[in-house]
This record gives structure tokens, sequence and C-alpha cells, in this order.
């Protein structure tokens, strides 16, 4: 089984570096081979908001940069977690750049979600399960809850942590969800 | 002469973006005997690393408005980037003016507005951070086509209510005791026609692929399974 860690050299904080160190841990006591990309931002360049991705080389990125092996290994992966600071609510720019260079994995066209809106449909039959665990320090309550919104109301198929203090909780969390390959749900 | 500064941030470098449009749009129901108006592009800031100058006009600013595309339910990696830079600017150099209102401006490709609400609700955090006031959005469901379309008759209504929306804003950075208000959503009442606005979305991506030498199954590939 492999799983794979995404994180942001920027923010390698204390807080960062327990939950790297808990998150690996367990992640290798269940059997996974991990594979941990700390990336920086001279890693990755922006989307430009071209779509080549799905019009000129449908599934791949028409940039150039590391990006390519990381949709490779994110969609070869049974677990993918990305450990993201809470920036205004959000993803650090890192992390939320390769979100966004993720669209190749999806497909161009329209479907209705259960709740009535709309969002792309998967290319792939199946995906690893995805996990986002935001972590920071004083982190006011509205930030986080915006961090959770973000994904949580709009996605059904990742699933949303948040880590603020130096405690076990995190992989308490962990514990409950099923790690591995699922199905594309919208 | 109070600034207003207005902030574009689509991603893309060749084409005209949508976001840039609707900027512009706003920007012209502002009063230029009461505003200077600056106008900033996050993408062609970052290509010709003017982003110190750019962080000096933002600084001056009274009235900031940000019109961006939503990138996965939030904000574009590039404007991320460029408010975290900001914020570590506004922090190092002290370099910040009281009392700065802030609008957000977000779009959206799905006909739903509301989908644009986290975007707006991080600028508003955003905001919160530099100790500004965020008053409120603009959130635009189906934005390419209400650009696009915009003399269509079915969009006549969508774009009163657009029109109606940015005269509201440009109105309300002239109060200086606002009250509270809540965001705009602006959509064409598609609910009566998605299917037809899935068709057409449909057909645009198959027809860009066919210019670019592709057929439509192609559009389906799925180069890192192989298998599946």
């Amino acid at each position: 089984m492999q799983a794979l860690l995404i994180s942001d050299q920027e923010y390698l904080t204390k807080t960062y570096q327990s939950l790297n160190d808990l998150t690996g841990k367990f992640l290798r006591q269940k059997g996974f081979e991990t594979e941990l990309l700390e990336l920086n931002t001279e890693n990755l360049t922006f989307c430009m908001g071209c779509f080549g991705c799905w019009v000129k080389k449908p599934g791949e990125c028409v940039i150039n940069d590391q990006m390519a092996q990381i949709n490779r290994s994110v969609m070869n992966s049974d677990v993918v977690i990305y450990l993201s600071p809470i920036v205004f609510g959000q993803f650090s720019p890192t992390i939320k750049n390769v979100i966004d260079r993720g669209l190749p994995n999806m497909l161009p066209f329209f479907e209705t979600r259960p709740d009535g809106s709309t969002m792309h449909p998967p290319r792939y039959d199946t995906y690893p399960t995805q996990i986002i665990i935001g972590y920071g320090d004083n982190i006011s309550d509205e930030d986080a809850q915006l961090f959770i919104d973000i994904t949580k109301k709009h996605r059904r198929n990742v699933e949303v942590l948040i880590y603020q203090e130096l405690t076990d909780n995190i992989i308490k969390a962990l514990d409950t969800m099923e790690l591995r390959r699922v199905g594309g749900l919208l | 002469m109070k600034n207003v500064v207005l902030v574009s941030a689509s991603p893309k470098i060749k084409e005209q973006s949508v976001s840039k449009e609707f900027l512009e749009m706003v920007g012209s129901q502002i009063d230029s005997d009461q505003f200077s108006k600056t106008f900033i592009d996050v993408r062609k800031s970052f290509l010709t690393h003017n982003l110190t100058d750019d962080f000096d006009t933002l600084a001056r600013a009274d009235v900031i408005i940000f019109s961006f595309p939503l990138y996965y339910f939030c904000l574009p990696g590039i404007l991320t980037r460029f408010l975290v830079d900001y914020h570590n600017y506004v922090i190092a150099s002290g370099n910040i003016k009281n009392h700065v209102k802030i609008y957000a401006i977000v779009n959206c490709g799905f006909p739903e507005p509301e989908i644009n609400l986290e975007a707006v609700r991080v600028i508003k955090s955003f905001s919160q951070h530099l100790n500004a006031e965020f008053r409120f959005g603009v959130l635009i469901g189906g934005g390419a086509m209400m650009v696009a379309a915009q003399k269509a008759p079915f969009m006549k209504k969508a774009v009163q209510k657009l029109r109606s929306a940015f005269s509201s804003l440009a109105a309300d950075i002239q109060h200086e005791n606002s009250t509270a208000k809540d965001s705009f959503y602006i959509d064409f009442n598609f609910r009566f026609s998605r299917r037809l606005y899935y068709f057409m979305g449909s057909r645009g991506w198959i027809t860009m692929a066919r210019k670019n030498g592709l057929k439509t199954k192609d559009l389906y590939k799925k180069p890192y399974r192989l298998n599946e």
C-alpha cells in the first residue's frame, strides 16, 4: 500500500514537525510505504488557466515542472495526505498550487452533485483516499471553520482535519477512516 | 483624493480575463472626480517582478477591490501567493493606512453563484488580518457566459442585476460610515435551463479540443491509470 504526504517547506514550524512525525509514524504502523514531498515555491509554477490539461493534452498539465510527477504519484497512491498551513482560512500558496494543478485529474464537463450544485466529473474510476490536515498556531475558530467548509461543503471525496495542539487526536481521527482507493464521488 | 486600487487576479497569461472585464465594469462606475483609480494585474505583477511597487500602491489604498475566478472553491494559487506576500510586506514595513475598505468580486464557471461564498470568506479573513474593513462580495455564477453573452436577450436581467450590484459597490465606497451590507448573488436563472447550460459547456470543450487536433474520445484519456 502506497501513501503520499504533501507538505510545504515554507511553513516547517514545530507544529508541522509534530504533525508530520505523528502522521508518518501512523502510516508506517498501518503498513504503508510512505513518500514525503516537502514542496517549496520554486518547485511549482502557478496554474495559467489555459485548460490545456483538458483540450490539448487531456489528463496532463502542459507546464513542464514537478507537477506531472506529483499528479502521477497522487493517482497511483492509496492514500494522499496534504499537510497545509491554514492561511486566511485557506491553504498556503504552495499547497493551493498543488490543488489547483490537480485539475487534469478531472474531466471538463459538468455534472450535478447530490446537493444540487455543479461539479466537474472524475476522469478516473478510482482515486486515493484524500485527507487534508490544516495546521497552525492560534488559528481562530472562524478561520478553522472556513478551512473545513472550503472542502467539505463542495467535495464528498476529501476529508479535512485540523491540527492545532500537540496531541495525538489526529491519529484517533485518522484511525476511523478507510485508507484505500475509492470511487470518484462528486 | 482617495485611492481605489482594483486588483484582477486571473491566472490567465495571454487572454483577456473575465475577472478583468468585471473589474473594468465596476471601475467605470466609480467617480473619477472623487477617486484616483489604479489597476493591478496580479499575473503581470509576477511576470514583470513588479511586486514591491504594487505592494506600495496597495498600501496607499483607501479602497481595494479584488476580482478573481474561483479555483477549487477558493482563491487561485497565484492570488493566494500575492496576498500572503503582501501581508508579509505590511507586517515587515508597517506601511498601511487605517480604515481601508475591501470588496471581493468572484466569478465561477459553474452556474451557481453561492459556490463562490467560501472565496469571499477568505478575502474577509485576509481583511481581518490586515485590520481592514471587509464590506461585501459580488458572487457571480456562469461568469464567462455572463461576459460572452451579455447582449443576448436571455441575459438581460442578469446583466441588469450585475450592473446594479456594481453601482451599489461604487456608491458604498463613498460613504464614510457605511452600515453592514449583504453580498450580491448574480446568476441568469439557469435553473430552468441547466441541461442547456451543461450541453453548451460540453460543446465548447469538444470544439476547443478538435481545434487542437483531438477527437472527442481523447478528452477522456487516463494517462496515469492506463488499465482503468
